[in-house]
């Protein structure tokens, strides 16, 4: 999916919050023993991944040490690169401002999202899978191509601008031109490309709440404002903080969208990386060390938010 | 009284919800409008009906191209990362063994890896193992994104099957292998379908690590990406964007749809 990062993971959720699935079957245990088939099952996928993944990630911690370099000859180890990441204040700042951006991003369309998923799967309306549906089949359309429908939008002969044109709102010699090319463009498209896609998490932590805990704070005398606040909120805090880090690991990264409606204002950390590594000026050094912090970044939110991200089921056992 | 909603905050949210549809449906109509208008530029006023958009793609050799080396990727990866998946699933739902939370750790982890960074790692990597740039590459990139898709289609359907099946076919007589073919497979074989089709549509959209290790043949989205910044291509693009994406919510509802009627079916 594009920059879509981490879309199948919606794509797959999606099936689980939609199927609706029975409690999984009592598991045997006869069959659950030390087995010497096991290496048999685990040798491809892992050989795959170690070849194919971790070496390649290996080899970019290498270019970030001048262990291994474009340049011929001999190189000392160093962590020249990594210096320069802390002192030279640019890539830091790049990287602050993607935080920013995507914590925006993530933010917007977790609490637009809310109310949507409170509405599926607590207003007791009888469609609420096909409705769920409506919601996220955008998300399973093409990436680039929804893009390309804000461009079209956007641009300062687009559809917005000559619209208004049109209609002498505005003057044609003056469009609005931070439309494309911002950092306003970039938000507004990631979060139109996340919004169905984080109402899932949501949706399914909602879908499991117990109605008669509401019942219960109703009983007691809560209004309903105080049993959402007190009950509905803190039970739902899983899927919302799942669909904010499903939002937020993949756009600080992102450098597609930004590429194509960013312009220079909405430059984030990834395009430096890719630039780092572009026909310009290659730094494959610099853009190793970026690539690199990026990603321990990101592993060390995953690691710290694990248990949010819904893998439990893969994991346990 | 409802205790999750009152009755103007019912109506609030379907509102909002309505709204929000609006807003997620109104580019990809806007494109549609756009792509029967006579008119280079896709601005209003429209100007006139017109079908030369749709002409002039079907007549694109270099889009064929870009479709069929998709197609070719997307049925290559899809593959790989399925059989690489099942067995991945079948060790983790049916074996015990040490370090098993680190194992499904890292089958997970291409899921949260940026993608811009598995891009440029791959990319260092065939660089230093001296592999020309192509389609093999890519189908090689794409099954390390795809196989985390899968594990997470094919492990709670693997979770679901009793297996006292499969221990009954053992008992009989079966071998492990003829176990696998002739009971577990077959109940699988819906999460094995989902499992090829999400890594089929995932391959075919892939744009950002398709871009660092891509060679001379442009896949789709490596095409689209390179038509969006032409703008005289721009009536054309849009054209093909809406084939795609009604071609895409097509199979999108309609899979939704047999899923339903399959297990209407199988709850009676």
């Amino acid at each position: 999916m594009g920059g879509g990062e981490g879309s199948l993971t919606a794509r797959s959720a999606a099936a689980d919050a939609a199927a609706d699935l029975p409690p999984p079957a009592r598991r045997g245990r006869r069959l659950l023993h030390a087995d010497p088939a096991t290496p048999a099952l685990l040798g491809l996928p892992l050989a795959w991944l170690g070849v194919f993944f971790l070496v390649p990630i290996g080899i970019v911690a290498g270019y970030s040490l001048d262990a291994l370099s474009i340049e011929p000859g001999p190189h000392a180890l160093t962590l020249a690169g990594w210096r320069e990441l802390v002192h030279e204040g640019v890539y830091l700042g790049l990287f602050w401002k993607s935080v920013q951006m995507s914590l925006l991003v993530s933010a917007v369309v977790v609490v637009l999202a809310y109310p949507l998923a409170y509405y599926l799967a607590l207003s007791g309306t009888k469609r609420k899978y096909v409705l769920l549906l409506i919601l996220i089949a955008p998300f399973l359309t093409s990436y680039l191509l929804r893009l390309l429908a804000w461009k079209v939008i956007l641009g300062s002969q687009g559809v917005v601008n000559s619209f208004l044109f049109w209609t002498g709102l505005r003057d044609a010699d003056h469009p609005l031109g931070q439309l494309l090319y911002s950092r306003f463009a970039v938000v507004l498209v990631l979060a139109y490309v996340w919004l169905p896609f984080v109402a899932l998490p949501i949706f399914v932590s909602l879908e499991s709440l117990d109605r008669r805990l509401l019942e219960a704070a109703s009983d007691l005398g809560a209004r309903r404002w105080q049993a959402f606040l007190q009950v509905t909120l803190p039970l739902s805090a899983p899927g919302v903080v799942a669909g904010f880090l499903f939002v937020f690991i993949p756009t600080v990264g992102e450098f597609v969208t930004p590429s194509l409606v960013g312009g220079t204002s909405g430059y984030m950390y990834g395009n430096q990386i890719v630039d780092l590594f572009g026909s310009g000026f290659p730094d494959w050094r610099t853009g190793a060390v970026l690539a690199l912090f990026l990603l321990v970044v990101v592993a060390a939110l995953t690691a710290v938010f694990a248990r949010f991200l819904q893998f439990r089921q893969v994991t346990a056992g | 009284m409802d205790v999750a909603l009152s009755a103007a905050g019912r109506r609030l949210l379907r509102a909002l919800f309505v709204l929000v549809v609006l807003f997620l449906y109104a580019p990809i109509l806007i494109l549609l409008v756009f792509s029967f208008n006579d008119s280079q530029l896709p601005s209003f006023p429209l100007s006139g009906l017109t079908l030369d958009w749709y002409a002039e793609f079907f007549h694109d050799p270099e889009l064929g191209d870009a479709l069929e080396t998709s197609a070719i990727v997307a049925a290559l990866s899809s593959v790989g990362a399925v059989v690489l998946g099942t067995l991945a699933s079948l060790a983790l739902v049916r074996r015990r063994f040490v370090g098993k939370s680190a194992v499904s750790a890292l089958l997970l982890s291409p899921l949260v890896i940026p993608y811009v960074v598995f891009g440029i790692s791959l990319l260092l990597f065939f660089h230093a193992v001296g592999v020309e740039r192509g389609v093999l590459t890519v189908v090689v990139g794409h099954i390390v994104i795809s196989l985390p898709y899968t594990i997470l289609v094919l492990v709670p359907r693997l979770e679901q099957i009793d297996v006292s099946l499969e221990e009954a076919a053992q008992d009989l007589g079966a071998s492990r292998l003829r176990t696998f073919r002739s009971v577990t497979l077959p109940l699988i074989a819906p999460a094995i379908v989902a499992a090829f089709l999400i890594a089929l549509t995932t391959s075919f959209d892939e744009y950002a690590v398709a871009s660092f290790v891509v060679g001379d043949r442009a896949t789709f989205p490596i095409y689209l990406y390179g038509a969006l910044r032409f703008p005289s291509r721009l009536p054309e693009v849009i054209a093909v964007a809406v084939v795609v994406m009604l071609a895409s919510l097509t199979v999108v509802v309609g899979a939704e749809i047999g899923r339903r009627v399959a297990e209407r079916r199988l709850a009676a």
